[in-house]
């Protein structure tokens, strides 16, 4: 059994979100008519059914639950502050300060946003520094558990693109249209983050261009994404398949990550006209690479019953080209077969990465507190044949496909 | 079957307008007397409390002023006017906060404070508890 004590995880989230207070507070300064300061945070514990691998929700997260914890508080745990400055009714900065599980295992703090925001027109605004990517209906606010119905958005969908934030500059255009408001917002910027599978991915000429429609309690949302892809560390997988001759280049030049441009299209509705819910998303995403093509979407509603909101979820996700003999191995020398049958190996556990499953969720959110929630949430999730992605941190006893049962316990609260 | 439809209609009428009545009787939205505006839609009044429209139709600047939190009339005026209990306001506002897309209305620390600002301020607009109207604010018609 490998039982460790939940206490020190959250004595590691609290740590860390101590040195975020503390930071964000002596640099807001107390001069109340012109910096705000609040935050946000979730406390979660998670229990994953598969103890031969880790269930966690991003790849930039090292381990989670199932084989690290019995149950893992570092999937779902973290703690935001924000100061708001407001320099002239045109001229604003915001710097949010984030401690979550990071790639290397600790909540040492990262500035999730800090932009200067100056308001053109009412309708017109441009933002500058580091932004959000507003990639799906509910990108913005994927980290404020307080702000969603779940104890997180639907990984089916939500895992297709872990990046939560841009350096850059982006635009936001807000006209009334018909009965109601349309939001045209266009991103440019670049983003480098660590993943403790692939090490560093950079991420550059990166556009978003999105449109947001809300009709009342309706809201639409488009989304298309344009970037280019490089990864450092899975570049010598690839110039090692080119000395296999015009093969091994056919299979690079396919597989090959780096350089590669990375798109993403996306729709999503939400109807919430206040005493239900139903939200719908679907997206697709290619990488021209190992990384491939994915698509995701989910179904998610839930009923308002006072202070309780059950909810039901569906989430599917499909993607092609699981794997790939690769090189031929007859006829090579032994020593260079062997070689090859190593590369392919590789190869195929890229592309195993790429996620397949369809999950169901139910839970309930209940408002205990007038700025805290305690969710519960079970999740049954059934992982296609080849598929890894869904589990990190795979042990030699870990057998592919089947299904795995999450239970999550969370509070999420505002300050 | 016919003649219990028409029957019907008259009377379904007659329940959704005693509704509507209720709802009005307590909390009605206000605008400055010097106000040119005199009819919202209440999807224009949600949007314009909850941060998502700063402009009135006639495109003048819309300025909302909130009650306070733990007022009964704030209650009152979001379920009619967005649907959305307190808890639900929170969420929203959170979101958008810590989105960097806005911040909710600036807050009259009572009804007499808000008639004030609505005197002096022909752009801005609230509400209020139908028995504290007077000559300084016009009632709004919300469709």
């Amino acid at each position: 059994m490998r039982i460790v004590l939940a206490p020190r995880d959250f004595v590691r989230v609290i740590a860390g979100s101590a040195w975020v207070i503390c930071g964000a507070a002596s640099g807001a300064g107390l001069d109340e008519s012109m910096f705000s300061f609040g935050g946000f945070g979730t406390l979660g514990m998670v229990h994953s059914s598969e103890h031969e691998a880790d269930f966690t929700t991003t790849s930039f997260k090292p381990n989670g639950a199932g084989y690290t914890r019995d149950w893992s508080a570092d999937v779902d745990s973290l703690v935001a502050a924000q100061v708001t400055a407001r320099f002239t009714p045109q001229l604003s900065a915001i710097l949010q300060v984030m401690a979550q599980q990071n790639e290397n295992n600790t909540y040492w703090p990262h500035v999730e946003w800090a932009d200067v925001k100056y308001q053109l027109t009412p309708e017109l605004d441009i933002r500058v520094g580091r932004t959000a990517v507003p990639t799906f209906l509910i990108t913005e606010a994927r980290n404020i558990g307080y702000s969603n119905p779940w104890v997180r958005a639907p990984v089916d969908l939500y895992g297709l693109n872990p990046i939560t934030n841009i350096d850059g500059v982006d635009l936001s255009y807000r006209t009334p249209f018909g009965n109601g408001i349309q939001t045209l917002t266009a991103s440019y910027g670049y983003r480098n983050q660590n993943a403790p599978m692939f090490g560093l991915l950079k991420v550059h000429d990166n556009w978003i261009i999105t449109d947001t429609a809300e009709f009342g309690a309706a809201t639409l949302h488009i989304a298309y994404q344009k970037a280019i892809l490089v990864v450092p560390h899975l570049d010598p997988l690839f110039d090692a398949f080119r000395e296999f001759g015009p093969q091994g280049v056919a299979l690079a030049d396919r597989y090959g990550v780096t350089n590669k441009p990375a798109t993403f299209f996306g729709v999503g509705g939400m109807y919430d006209p206040g005493g239900w819910f139903l939200t719908a998303e679907w997206g697709t995403s290619d990488l021209h690479s190992a990384l491939g093509r994915s698509s995701g979407g989910y179904v998610s509603g839930g009923y308002r019953l006072g202070k309780f909101t059950p909810y039901l979820t569906y989430g599917k996700s499909t993607a092609d080209n699981l794997s790939d003999p690769g090189l031929s191995v007859s006829g090579l020398p032994p020593a260079l077969a062997g070689e090859a049958t190593a590369l392919n190996g590789a190869l195929n556990s890229i592309l195993s990465t790429k996620r397949v499953q369809s999950t169901v969720s139910a839970g309930l959110r209940w408002d205990f507190l007038k700025n805290a929630d305690l969710k519960m949430q079970v999740d049954h999730t059934r992982i296609g044949a080849g598929s890894s992605d869904e589990l990190i941190n795979l042990q030699p006893g870990y057998r592919p496909g089947g299904i795995v049962n999450l239970i999550s316990i969370v509070v999420d609260f505002l300050f | 079957m016919l003649r219990a439809n028409r029957n019907g209609l008259p009377l379904i009428g007659m329940t959704v307008s005693l509704i509507l009545g209720v709802a009005e009787a307590n909390v009605v939205t206000v605008v400055s007397a010097k106000s040119p505006i005199t009819a919202l839609s209440k999807t224009q009044v949600a949007d314009i409390f909850l941060g998502k429209s700063n402009r009135y139709p006639d495109g003048a600047q819309a300025m909302p002023i909130d009650q306070p939190e733990a007022s009964i009339d704030r209650g009152k005026f979001y379920i009619t006017m967005t649907g959305k209990s307190p808890e639900q306001l929170r969420a929203y506002w959170a979101k958008v906060l810590f989105t960097g897309r806005g911040q909710p209305p600036p807050i009259a620390s009572s009804s007499a404070e808000l008639k004030k600002l609505l005197l002096t301020n022909p752009l801005a607009i609230g509400y209020l508890d139908a028995t504290q109207v007077d000559d300084s604010v016009r009632v709004l018609e919300v469709r």
